[in-house]
């Protein structure tokens, strides 16, 4: 939603008016004391070595030991092969001081065991394989390389820039910390530890400070740190969130990319700053290879992006030596405690990687349908009269809307689980009155908690310790939305069970098992704490620093949620969308990219984030339409709509602070034109609908960057103003001012620039050539294109809400390739409950080909369903036919054939969806 | 398109199907579900069974209406079903009123039609057109009859507001007519006073040369309060930004260099403090009252002001100490009043300090004195005149009086006539109606504020809690559409922080009694009032209204 530091941001406004986020609130690796260690690294070099003899190895990994030769100290290093092509890579300490944080909760479940078969073994080397890759493990230095059937495609530690701070004692501290006191052996350990000239002289090493915060640091500098090299790629991608290009920058010359979950306050673009979601995976890619690095630590990250930005020069020289003289892109993943946990997936296509990183963390799993058609959001819709007023507007001015959301203002003094008695006397009648129209309502719970003794929640957190604790261990308060505020510790279970239950619907009677879930300010934003966020040296379950887990506090939250929710109508699909995430968070939650800006840079923004956002996991993902800040003028929010409606989650929202915006107050051509965008994207809630289910069946991201289905093509690497719908749509959205035709990339499936077909959907206008093409746009148009070669089903009667479309009947869309063939499918379901992983779904694959379409089901058709399929449009025939025939159950039908301009129609085949049928077309 | 009539009205058993079910009255024409009885005819299949879209485009065969497939471009073929994306669906609904929804309405498991029409008989869908036709046709009786009572009062209104424009411009003739005699008597009184002091300056002629000195010096005591007087009316026009001619404690709001505690923001009551505790001052307020205390803070921000302060403490704890030494301890008031008093050059030291107040007021209105009546000098004793001279300027005292008094009176002529123009330029309303609502001022409370509405005026709000009245409007015009006097605008109202001006709409709906029934903000800064006054009861009108909405049935 927000963050608003209330007078400090109204003065930052005053002061910088539109220039967005004071950078100065939020620190540089500069001011970063485990940064400037680690990247202090990248000068020298570090040495590390396997100590000889201490190999083990197993059916599934491998182990030895590792030495730091600088200081000595020992640390535990473990290969292992995951199934599908996936290492993984952890080192810890051999002995630490005190237990290093490993990452829970993120995988989503212990990932499957490979087999590994050592192929050599000798002082220096050792080589091992598993399915068709090979891992090479040198021992001194301790680099490993990674093949994919031969070719090196990721290289651990080839710079040298592993940098493991092993925990020590302070310094002339007389009276160890009392913790320590309880476990005997991590004195011994303590004692055992070389006392060798490896002091770190950072004046932050043993304390912080940061603007008025300081942090104490009671354990000292723990960071790790490890550089992976891509050698068979030639750009970088991943580690979102970050409001910058699809394809990562150097940050040679900058700070490097920053994990850090953060409230930012109107965000700027092309920046590498943190924002409110960290997941660290990062891919290479080249033409023949892809390969992805996903590096599991959930404390603050760094990421040094190392590659050869294409200038003139450098293109100049690989072209005159005709090899690659710059080094292969690398990433420095720096994060400031926790291990070394690194997965390597070896690809070794783009689609393959996807999947390997989807088999780890898991995927949004097929959300109800209505959480894909259109959402109206508004800080804050005021009262009862106003929700169902707007909801009215929408019938009155026929634009479908599903769901209606409610900011903060609705709670009791921003005490969650309450209502505003005055505003929503009667919140029960109000939810009726959206869901007798087929609508939902969505509610916003953050996880601060306001601090009054009145309120229930806050009495059970004291009264049970289930806040967050301060180092010197009382609940730690913090200033948010309620003024002080404490934070519950979802890291402990029993939290986590206690907030699920609050949403039973006995605990929370004022709202019904529709409505749905919105957590934000879940970084945790907190107005008074050092950058906008919790202190770092906060207590958590299990007596871990906030430090070591603050990356994923906001996935725990989501787990205490989701569980909520799941409890709450076991047999109804939740629906959660959050702000801060971590990898794994997609399991739980839809994201958005956060306080943006009524401004054309941010609508372009909007598609680079949620691709980058899609690859690494979380393909439901979606920006404020219109901008959250500021007020967009009628040119600028057409065209947020028509580009909205093609990303997965699609939501108008608005601060405050903003005019309001719903399309019935702009002229009648503004509204019209948003109508035409909403009535377009549910026309084809179909295609996103079976976007997902595959996306939960086999891990594909529902939106794709080009370079998934065109990794040849290297003049497609860098296009991020266009994304895929699976691989059946091309969208390439209008987000410039004043444009009357805009440049769309069609890219080449091949060396001799070869394309596919492309149809424009409203005209079925053919490309046949790859490259640029200029596309004169008015203010309707939206630039998509249909892949010649694909079957996209669609739904093309207007409802005023998603749900009520469940019985309406289909339209398929038939664009041919150049043999004249195309295949597509389908998913259909009660589209609501779980009973789909009972068997009860529709999966269909159609198949055109030699004038002829038939069906062919995955699994057993168990739903029933009273849909039917209305209409198929055929684009790309050679002749029109002069009518079908359809052929169910041995039964033949004719049809009437309509032609169309480019394309023909063929005219009620009225097959129900759970029957195989065949159709033909007939030439007399 | 080709003519339907005189065509055989042969009804294939299919058409049968497709019919309105449930019609039992004769009257009625049969036809397709979802078309309206004046659309009947066009939904007649030629001889050959075929049909024609009714934009002309296309020609189907009449069993493919309402086939639940969309064949025509104007949606004309599928009126009872939802199959064509822009089709309408007319819902009978006898016994209340017809309307035509929207096609992605028909079967959607929605009851919209109150007869039910529009779902099939699957939903069950019960028929409550004849209940809500009764509670419509009660409502309709009851506005009616408060339209017709309203109405009344409403011609009470009119009545009094013509007499108050034929009041209005009475009183401005009678205005006209008194300038008329004011001018004369103003040349009549110049001319006199010019007289009078022709001989005044030749007496006291012989004076001046004394006098000189004494001028030189008050000269530039004059020139500094006229300098001054400019400086601050330049400073008012600029915080003035909504240029309503006051200036707001919101508008000094957006000065930093009044951020007096410099917490980096400018509070209602630091900026209150510069407008001596008042919401809003005018120009003279602005120029005697908010300057002074403004200007030491801009001289300050602009570098030029060098806090005498040090100084002056110095010196008094300077003089403190020296007059400790002298006299045993006294209070440290008494001292600076005392230092005060010899500094203003009083000759009576000793006296108690009321007397001393008394007597410097008394000098500040000499009865005999020099130059302009207003002119005052504090410090110099008036020149003793011999008595010729002093009757010459005592009759050129009173003959510039004289004349000031007629021009106060001309001044004063001028404003009432300003105000009657200002009344005679706002729109009262066809027949006046709405005239006696200027002046009068209504108010509405909810649980955080109380909102002032005062017609053809202002509106504004103040919170419950105490804090400033914020202006949300001064008087704009009427917006109403179609009907005019339905609504009000209100515009220009007090600067919203980082956003607009505030502005207020008042919708307005007939009531016996003149009453706001609720306010709301559904855009930031823009308010809402719902207003109700006889003066909006119109009963002709509203039956004209209901009429045409009920012309089908």
């Amino acid at each position: 939603m927000r963050l608003a530091l209330g007078l400090l941001a109204t003065i930052c406004a005053l002061v910088v008016l539109t220039d967005g986020v004071d950078p100065g609130n939020f620190k540089t690796c500069e001011q970063s004391s485990f940064c400037r260690r680690s990247r202090k690294v990248q000068s020298a070099g570090s040495k590390y070595a396997l100590i000889p003899g201490t190999l083990n190895t197993y059916a599934d990994s491998l182990t030895a030991d590792l030495v730091n030769k600088e200081n000595h100290h020992q640390f535990a290093f473990k290969l292992e092969a995951l199934v599908g092509s996936t290492f993984r890579l952890q080192i810890d300490e051999k002995q630490p001081l005190r237990p290093r944080y490993r990452v829970e909760h993120a995988l989503k479940g212990q990932p499957q065991a490979g087999r590994i078969r050592v192929e050599q073994e000798t002082d220096g080397e050792i080589v091992i394989t598993s399915e068709k890759n090979k891992a090479v493990i040198h021992g001194d230095p301790f680099r490993i390389d990674f093949y994919e059937n031969d070719v090196l495609v990721v290289s651990v530690n080839a710079k040298n820039w592993l940098y493991f701070e092993h925990l020590r004692q302070k310094a002339q501290e007389p009276t160890p910390d009392p913790s320590e006191n309880e476990n005997q052996q991590e004195q011994d350990a303590a004692v055992e530890t070389p006392k060798v000239a490896d002091a770190i002289d950072d004046p932050g090493a043993w304390e912080e400070n940061f603007k008025s915060h300081h942090d104490s640091k009671p354990y000292g500098p723990e960071a790790v740190a490890l550089d992976f090299s891509f050698p068979a790629a030639e750009i970088l991608f991943g580690i979102p969130e970050h409001a910058d290009s699809f394809v990562l920058k150097s940050t040679s010359g900058t700070d490097p990319y920053r994990l850090y979950n953060l409230d930012v306050f109107e965000y700027i673009v092309d920046s590498k700053m943190a924002l409110y979601g960290a997941v660290p995976v990062i891919y290479g890619h080249g033409q023949q290879h892809t390969a992805g690095v996903y590096w599991q630590n959930a404390a603050e990250t760094w990421v040094d992006i190392q590659t050869a930005e294409t200038n003139v020069v450098s293109s100049l020289v690989n072209f005159v030596s005709g090899s690659r003289k710059t080094p292969p892109p690398a990433a420095h993943f720096m994060s400031e405690s926790g291990i070394v946990d690194a997965f390597i997936m070896l690809g070794p296509k783009p689609m393959d990687t996807f999947r390997q990183y989807a088999a780890l963390t898991g995927t949004h799993e097929l959300p109800q349908l209505f959480s894909l058609a259109y959402h109206q959001s508004r800080w804050n819709y005021n009262d009862e009269r106003d929700v169902t007023s707007v909801s009215a507007k929408f019938d009155e001015f026929n634009i479908p809307m599903d769901t209606m959301w409610l900011d903060i203002e609705y709670t009791d003094g921003k005490r969650y689980f309450t209502w505003d008695k005055f505003k929503f006397p009667n919140s029960l009648a109000m939810i009726k009155n959206l869901t007798e129209l087929g609508r939902h309502l969505v509610v916003i719970i953050d996880p601060h908690i306001k601090r009054d003794n009145g309120y229930f929640f806050h009495q059970d957190c004291t009264e049970r310790g289930y806040y967050i604790k301060t180092r010197e261990g009382n609940d730690y308060e913090g200033w948010c939305w309620p003024g002080s505020a404490s934070y519950p510790d979802f890291f402990n279970p029993v939290v986590r069970d206690y907030y699920a239950s609050q949403y039973a619907l006995n605990k929370f009677q004022t709202v019904t098992a529709d409505v749905m879930l919105w957590n934000d300010m879940n970084e945790p934003s907190v107005f008074n704490g050092p950058e906008i966020t919790a202190p770092k040296d906060l207590v958590h379950y299990g007596n871990w620093e906030h430090r070591d887990v603050h990356n994923l506090y906001g996935h725990m939250h989501l787990m205490g949620s989701f569980a909520g929710l799941q409890q709450r109508d076991p047999n109804q699909r939740p629906f959660i969308l959050t702000r801060s995430h971590f990898a794994g968070s997609q399991r739980y939650a839809a994201i958005w990219t956060g306080d943006n800006l009524a401004d054309w840079n941010h609508l372009q923004y909007s598609i680079k984030m949620c691709l980058t956002e899609a690859v690494a996991g979380f393909s439901f993902c979606g920006a404020d339409v219109g901008g959250f800040f500021g007020n967009p003028d009628s040119e600028l929010l057409e065209r947020w709509y028509q580009t909205g409606i093609f990303l997965p989650f699609f939501r108008a929202h608005a601060h405050i602070d903003t005019k309001r915006r719903e399309p019935w107050l702009f002229p009648e051509r503004t509204r019209e034109i948003i109508r035409n965008a909403v009535i377009k994207r549910y026309s084809y809630l179909p295609l996103w609908y079976t976007a997902f289910y595959e996306l939960e069946l086999t891990g594909e991201p529902v939106i794709r960057p080009l370079l998934a289905h065109y990794p040849q093509d290297k003049e497609a690497f860098g296009v991020d103003n266009q994304l895929l719908v699976q691989d059946r749509l091309l969208v390439r959205p209008v987000m410039q001012q004043g444009v009357s035709k805009v440049d769309v990339y069609f890219p080449a499936i091949d060396e001799k620039k070869n394309g596919d077909w492309w149809y424009d959907v409203d005209t079925y206008q053919r490309q046949e050539r790859s490259g640029y093409v200029s596309v004169p746009v008015d203010e309707n148009k939206i630039p998509v294109y249909q892949r010649g070669g694909s079957i996209v089903p669609k739904k093309e009667r207007q409802r005023r809400a998603s749900t009520l479309m469940l019985h309406d009947p289909y339209t398929l869309i038939i664009c041919l390739d150049r043999e004249g063939k195309a295949s597509g499918s389908l998913y259909l379901d009660d589209e609501k409950s779980y009973e789909y992983r009972q068997g009860k779904r529709i999966h269909t694959i159609f198949n055109f080909g030699n004038g002829q379409l038939t069906n062919r089901f995955e699994g057993n058709p168990k739903y029933k369903s009273d849909a039917w399929i209305e209409r198929i449009v055929i684009a790309g025939l050679d002749k029109v036919p002069s009518s079908a025939s359809i052929t169910v159950n041995g039964v033949t039908q004719q049809l009437e054939v309509l032609p169309q301009e480019r394309s023909v129609v063929v005219r009620k085949p009225g097959v129900k969806m759970d029957v195989d049928f065949a159709l033909k077309l007939n030439y007399q | 398109m080709k003519s339907l009539e005189g065509g055989r009205m042969v009804l294939i058993p299919l058409v049968v199907a497709l019919l309105i079910p449930n019609e039992s009255s004769a009257t009625q024409a049969p036809r397709p579900l979802g078309v309206s009885l004046a659309k009947a005819a066009l939904y007649q299949p030629r001889a050959d069974n075929s049909w024609t879209c009714l934009d002309g485009s296309r020609s189907i065969p009449f069993a493919q209406v309402n086939d639940d497939f969309c064949d025509c471009a104007d949606g004309s073929d599928e009126p009872g079903t939802a199959a064509c994306p822009q089709g309408k669906f007319h819902c009978l609904n006898k016994g209340h009123q017809s309307v035509d929804i929207p096609s992605s309405q028909v079967q959607d498991g929605i009851c919209d039609c109150c007869d039910g029409s529009d779902e099939s008989l699957v939903v069950g869908c019960t028929n409550t057109c004849h209940e809500l036709g009764a509670a419509a046709a009660v409502q309709r009786r009851n506005e009616a009859e408060l339209h017709k009572r309203g109405a009344e009062r409403r011609q009470e209104m009119i009545t009094k507001g013509k007499q108050m424009r034929e009041e209005r411009e009475a009183r401005r003739q009678e205005l006209n007519q008194r300038r008329k005699e004011q001018e004369l008597l103003h040349t009549e009184k110049q001319q006199l006073k010019q007289n009078a002091e022709a001989l005044e300056s030749e007496a006291v002629e012989i004076y001046k040369e004394q006098q000189r000195e004494l001028d030189a010096e008050t000269a530039q005591a004059e020139q500094e309060p006229q300098q001054m007087r400019q400086e601050a009316s330049l400073s008012f026009v600029r915080y003035d930004t909504n240029k309503d001619g006051f200036v707001e404690v919101t508008e000094l709001m957006v000065d930093m260099n009044l951020d007096s505690d410099r917490n980096g923001v400018v509070t209602v009551e630091e900026a209150k403090y510069f407008l001596d505790e008042r919401d809003r001052v005018d120009l003279d307020a602005f120029i005697t009252l908010a300057w002074p205390r403004i200007k030491p803070l801009k001289m300050l921000a602009e570098g030029l002001f060098q806090p005498p302060q040090p100084e002056v403490v110095a010196s008094e704890v300077e003089g403190q100490q020296a007059e400790a030494t002298t006299e045993e301890a006294q209070p440290t008031p008494p001292i600076i009043s005392e230092e005060q008093a010899e500094l203003a050059g009083g000759e009576d030291i000793d006296a108690d300090e009321e007397g001393e107040e008394d007597q410097y007021e008394d000098e500040e209105e000499p009865d005999v004195g020099v130059g302009e009546a207003s002119a005052d000098i504090e410090d110099a004793a008036p020149p003793a005149y011999d008595p010729e001279t002093q009757r010459l300027v005592q009759q050129a005292n009173e003959a510039r009086n004289a004349l000031e008094e007629v021009e106060r009176s001309i001044r004063e002529i001028d404003q009432e006539i300003k105000e009657i123009d200002e009344q005679e330029g706002k729109d009262y309303g066809l027949s006046q109606e709405w005239a006696v609502l200027d002046g009068q001022c209504y108010t509405f409370e909810d649980r955080e504020y109380v909102y002032t509405l005062c017609p053809f005026d202002r509106t504004s709000q103040k919170s419950k809690n105490g804090g400033p009245e914020t202006t949300l409007g001064r008087w704009d015009q009427w917006i109403g559409k179609p009907k005019k006097y339905s609504q009000q605008k209100y515009a220009n109202g007090a600067a919203c922080w980082n956003g607009p001006q505030r502005s207020a709409i008042i919708n307005i709906k007939c009531a016996l009694e003149p009453k706001i029934t609720a306010v709301s903000e559904p855009n930031r800064c823009e308010y809402y009032f719902e207003f109700e006054t006889p003066a909006a009861c119109d009963s002709e009108a509203f039956q004209a209204e209901t009429d045409s909405l009920h012309d089908e049935l």
